[in-house]
C-alpha cells in the first residue's frame, strides 16, 4: 500500500513540475497583448493635429501606447533600461518634462512627483502604455490643459479645442434651423426622409443638449449623440429636409428639401396658392468645388506589416509615421494643406492606399520610408518611362505616375537642394515602387536612413525635422508649378 | 511524516532538474538544426561547367547608392539561359561574401533564367533570396538594377526582365520594391550609368 501512494506521490509530483514548467515556458513566449480584444480607437483632438490612438485590452484594462499618444502633441523621446522607461516630453511653449515609468509599477512620477496609474504600467518591445483611464491626469502633468476624455464617444479633447454650437429654430414658410460653429466645420451630409443626419469626424463638436424637442410643424427636434469617436447630431422634421452651409462653414441651415418638379406636383398634389408657392425657399445654387492645393503624405507600412527593423525595437512603420507629422506640421507652417494616409498603427493595402490617394486628388504625394541601408536622405521617383497622355484622357492602373514625370522630378529635385543647404547627405534615383506607380499626381518617395554611424538617431527629433522642413521647404519651392486640383 | 516529505520534496527537486536538463538539451538541438539549416543555406551551389570566360558584373553599393561595372572570368555554359544563371550566381556569390558592400540574404541563390523569344528574361530567384533580402527602398532598387544591367550587359538581346520568387510571381521583394513588373533593360542602363 505504501509504496504505490509514494508512486502516486512521485507521479502527481512530476505532473505538477512538468505543468510549472510549461506555464513559466509559454508565460516567456506569450505576448502580453495577445490576449487583447479587438483594438479599438480614440480620436484626439488638439489644437496641432487630429488623430486617432489605438487601444489595446491589458486583461479588462484598456491601455494606450505613450507614443502613439504624445508623438503628434510634441517632440518625444524615450529611453529604457531593462524595465524602466524614462520619457522626454515637449509641448508647443512648454519646456521639457521627464517622465519616469516602470513596468509593473500602478505609479510613475512626472517632473519627480509621483502620477498614480490606474492600473499597472506595462512594457513591451521598448514600447510603452499606460491605463487609458489615467490620460488626462498624465496630459495635464505634461502641460496640456485643459483634457476632457468623453469616454462614451472615445474622444479626447485637449486643450480649448470643443466646439460648442448653438441652435436657433427661425419660424417661418418654411422653417429654418440654424446651427452655429464657433470655427468652419466639415461634416458629412446624410438626408433621409424626414430626417438629417450631420457626422463629425474631425471636428471636435460638443453639444449644447443631447435632445431638444421644437414645436413646429417642419422641424421637430434634434438628437446629439457621440460612438467610435464620431459625433453626430440628427435633426427631425415632418417632412424631407436638407442642410446647407453659408459663412464659410461656421453655419449649418437646416430647412424644408425643395419640392419635386411641377410637373409631377399637378399631378400628385393639390395646387398650392400662388402666395405659398413664392414663398417656398428656392435652393442655393451650390457653388462648383474650387481647385485646392493638398500634399497627401503617406507613412508607408502599417500594423502587421512593420516595415524594415531599423532595430528590434524600432520600426520602420513607427519612425516614418513620426516623420509625416513632422512634415504635415511643417507643411501647415508654410500655408500648404497637408493631410496624412495613415494617422495610426494599421494596415492599409497598396492597392488601398492607391485609390485613396487618387480618390483624394492631390496636388502631391509624398510617401515616407526608412531603411538602415546607406545614410541620410534618398529621394526617389517612379521607374517608369515618361509618358505623354492627353489632358482628360484615361490613365493605365499601372503606369499612372508615368504621366506627371516631369513634374515628380521637380519637386524631387527641389527637396534635394533643400536637403543640400541643410548639409544633410541625399541622393536622388528612380525607384519601382508601389503605390506611386498607380498615383495619378505628382508624387515622390523618401526613405531616411541614420544620419551618420549612430542607427537609433534615425528617430531623433532634431534629425526628423531637419528632414521634415527641407522636405516642406522644397514643396513650397515648387508649388506654384504644381496645378491645384478641383476635388 | 518529515521524512515523506523531505523525500517528496527532494524526488520533485530531481525531476525538475531533469526537466531543466532535458529542456537544454532540446534548446541546443534547436539551435544545432538552425545552424546547420543556415550553413545548408549558405553553401555556393555547384560552379558552372564550360570554358572560363570574361563577364561584366554591376555591382551594387549600399553606403554612397552607386553601381561599379566589373569584369570577372567564370566558367561559362554554352546554352544562353544557362549562362545567365552561371553570370547572376556569380552575382549573388559576390553579395553573399562577408563584408560584402551590399549584402543579400543568406542562402540567396537562382533557380532559373528562362529566356523568351521577345527578348524578355525571367529570373527564378529562391525564397532565401526575397525572405531574407534586407527591407528598404534603396536597397532593394539596387538589387533590382544590378540584376538587369548585368543581364544586359552581358546579353543585349534580353532587353526587359522580370523577377519571380520560387517560381511565382510576388508583389514586392522585400517590401518595398515592385517585382509584379517587367524592367526595361534600356531604363535601368540608363540608372546604371547615371549610378556609376
Amino acid at each position: 500500500m505504501a509504496p504505490s501512494r509514494r508512486g502516486r506521490i512521485a507521479a502527481a509530483g512530476t505532473l505538477l513540475a512538468f505543468a510549472g514548467f510549461l506555464v513559466l515556458r509559454s508565460a516567456q513566449q506569450t505576448p502580453l497583448f495577445a490576449q487583447a480584444s479587438a483594438p479599438g480607437l480614440i480620436a484626439v483632438f488638439s489644437a496641432q493635429s487630429v488623430y486617432t490612438v489605438p487601444v489595446l485590452q491589458v486583461g479588462a484594462q484598456p491601455y494606450v501606447g505613450l507614443v502613439d499618444l504624445l508623438e503628434p502633441l510634441g517632440s518625444i523621446e524615450t529611453k529604457v533600461n531593462g524595465k524602466k522607461l524614462k520619457l522626454y516630453f515637449t509641448s508647443a511653449g512648454n519646456r521639457q518634462q521627464q517622465g519616469d515609468f516602470q513596468e509593473g509599477k500602478d505609479t510613475g512620477k512626472i517632473a519627480g512627483d509621483k502620477l498614480k496609474l490606474a492600473a499597472n504600467f506595462v512594457l513591451q518591445n521598448g514600447r510603452g502604455y499606460v491605463p487609458l483611464s489615467s490620460v488626462p491626469e498624465l496630459l495635464s502633468r505634461l502641460g496640456l490643459k485643459p483634457v476632457e476624455y468623453r469616454p462614451t464617444s472615445q474622444r479626447l479633447l485637449i486643450g480649448n479645442v470643443s466646439e460648442r454650437y448653438t441652435a436657433e429654430l427661425k419660424k417661418g414658410a418654411p422653417s429654418r434651423l440654424l446651427l452655429g460653429f464657433p470655427a468652419p466645420v466639415n461634416p458629412t451630409i446624410a438626408t433621409e426622409p424626414g430626417r438629417v443626419r450631420l457626422t463629425f469626424k474631425r471636428d471636435p463638436v460638443v453639444a449644447p443638449a443631447d435632445h431638444v424637442k421644437y414645436d413646429d410643424p417642419l422641424i421637430t427636434g434634434a438628437t446629439f449623440s457621440e460612438h467610435n469617436g464620431i459625433a453626430e447630431l440628427e435633426i427631425t422634421g415632418t417632412a424631407p429636409l436638407m442642410a446647407n452651409f453659408s459663412d464659410g462653414g461656421r453655419t449649418i441651415i437646416v430647412t424644408a428639401a425643395p419640392g419635386p418638379p411641377p410637373t409631377q406636383a399637378v399631378q400628385q398634389l393639390p395646387v398650392p396658392a400662388p402666395q405659398a408657392a413664392m414663398a417656398l425657399p428656392q435652393p442655393a445654387p451650390q457653388p462648383p468645388p474650387r481647385p485646392r492645393f493638398l500634399v497627401v503624405i503617406d507613412p508607408a507600412h502599417g500594423g502587421a506589416d512593420i516595415g524594415a527593423a531599423i532595430t528590434p525595437q524600432l520600426p520602420e512603420k513607427d519612425v516614418v509615421l513620426a516623420l509625416a507629422r513632422r512634415v504635415q506640421h511643417e507643411l501647415q507652417a508654410k500655408g500648404v494643406a497637408a493631410s496624412l494616409l495613415r494617422t495610426g498603427d494599421y494596415a492599409i493595402s497598396l492597392d488601398q492606399r492607391a485609390i485613396s490617394i487618387n480618390a483624394a486628388r492631390p496636388a502631391l504625394y509624398i510617401v515616407l520610408h526608412a531603411a538602415n541601408t546607406g545614410t541620410g536622405v534618398h529621394v526617389f521617383t517612379e521607374m517608369l518611362p515618361p509618358e505623354n497622355i492627353a489632358p482628360g484622357g484615361l490613365l493605365p492602373w499601372d503606369t499612372a505616375q508615368a504621366a506627371f514625370s516631369d513634374l515628380s522630378g521637380s519637386v524631387a529635385g527641389s527637396i534635394a537642394a533643400e536637403l543640400e543647404s541643410r548639409k544633410l547627405p541625399n541622393a536622388t534615383l528612380p525607384a519601382p515602387l508601389r503605390p506611386m506607380n498607380n498615383v495619378a499626381a505628382p508624387a515622390v518617395a523618401i526613405e531616411i536612413a541614420p544620419p551618420g554611424g549612430d542607427i537609433a538617431d534615425i528617430a531623433s527629433a532634431n534629425y526628423q525635422t531637419a528632414v521634415a522642413q527641407s522636405i516642406a521647404a522644397g514643396v513650397a519651392a515648387v508649388r506654384s508649378k504644381l496645378p491645384e486640383v478641383t476635388p | 511524516m518529515t521524512r515523506r516529505i523531505v523525500a517528496m520534496l527532494t524526488l520533485l527537486l530531481v525531476v525538475a532538474a531533469a526537466l531543466g536538463i532535458y529542456a537544454w538539451y532540446l534548446h541546443r538541438k534547436v539551435k544545432g538544426d538552425e545552424e546547420r539549416l543556415r550553413q545548408e543555406q549558405q553553401q555556393v551551389a555547384a560552379p558552372a561547367s564550360g570554358p572560363q570566360a570574361t563577364v561584366t558584373l554591376y555591382l551594387a553599393s549600399d553606403a554612397n547608392a552607386t553601381l561599379t561595372k566589373k569584369t570577372i572570368s567564370i566558367p561559362l555554359p554554352a546554352e544562353r539561359s544557362e549562362q545567365a544563371r552561371a553570370i547572376l550566381r556569380a552575382l549573388f556569390g559576390t553579395y553573399l561574401q562577408s563584408g560584402s558592400p551590399h549584402p543579400i540574404g543568406a542562402g540567396a541563390d537562382v533557380r532559373d533564367v528562362y529566356l523568351l523569344s521577345d527578348g524578355s528574361a525571367v529570373v527564378d530567384t529562391n525564397l532565401a533570396f526575397a525572405d531574407a533580402h534586407p527591407s528598404g527602398v534603396l536597397a532593394e532598387d539596387l538589387t533590382i538594377t544590378s540584376i538587369v544591367a548585368t543581364l544586359n550587359a552581358n546579353d543585349p538581346k534580353i532587353t526587359r526582365v522580370k523577377i519571380i520568387v520560387n517560381g511565382a510571381e510576388r508583389e514586392t521583394l522585400a517590401g518595398h520594391a515592385d517585382l509584379r513588373r517587367f524592367y526595361l533593360a534600356s531604363t535601368i542602363a540608363q540608372l546604371a550609368k547615371e549610378l556609376q
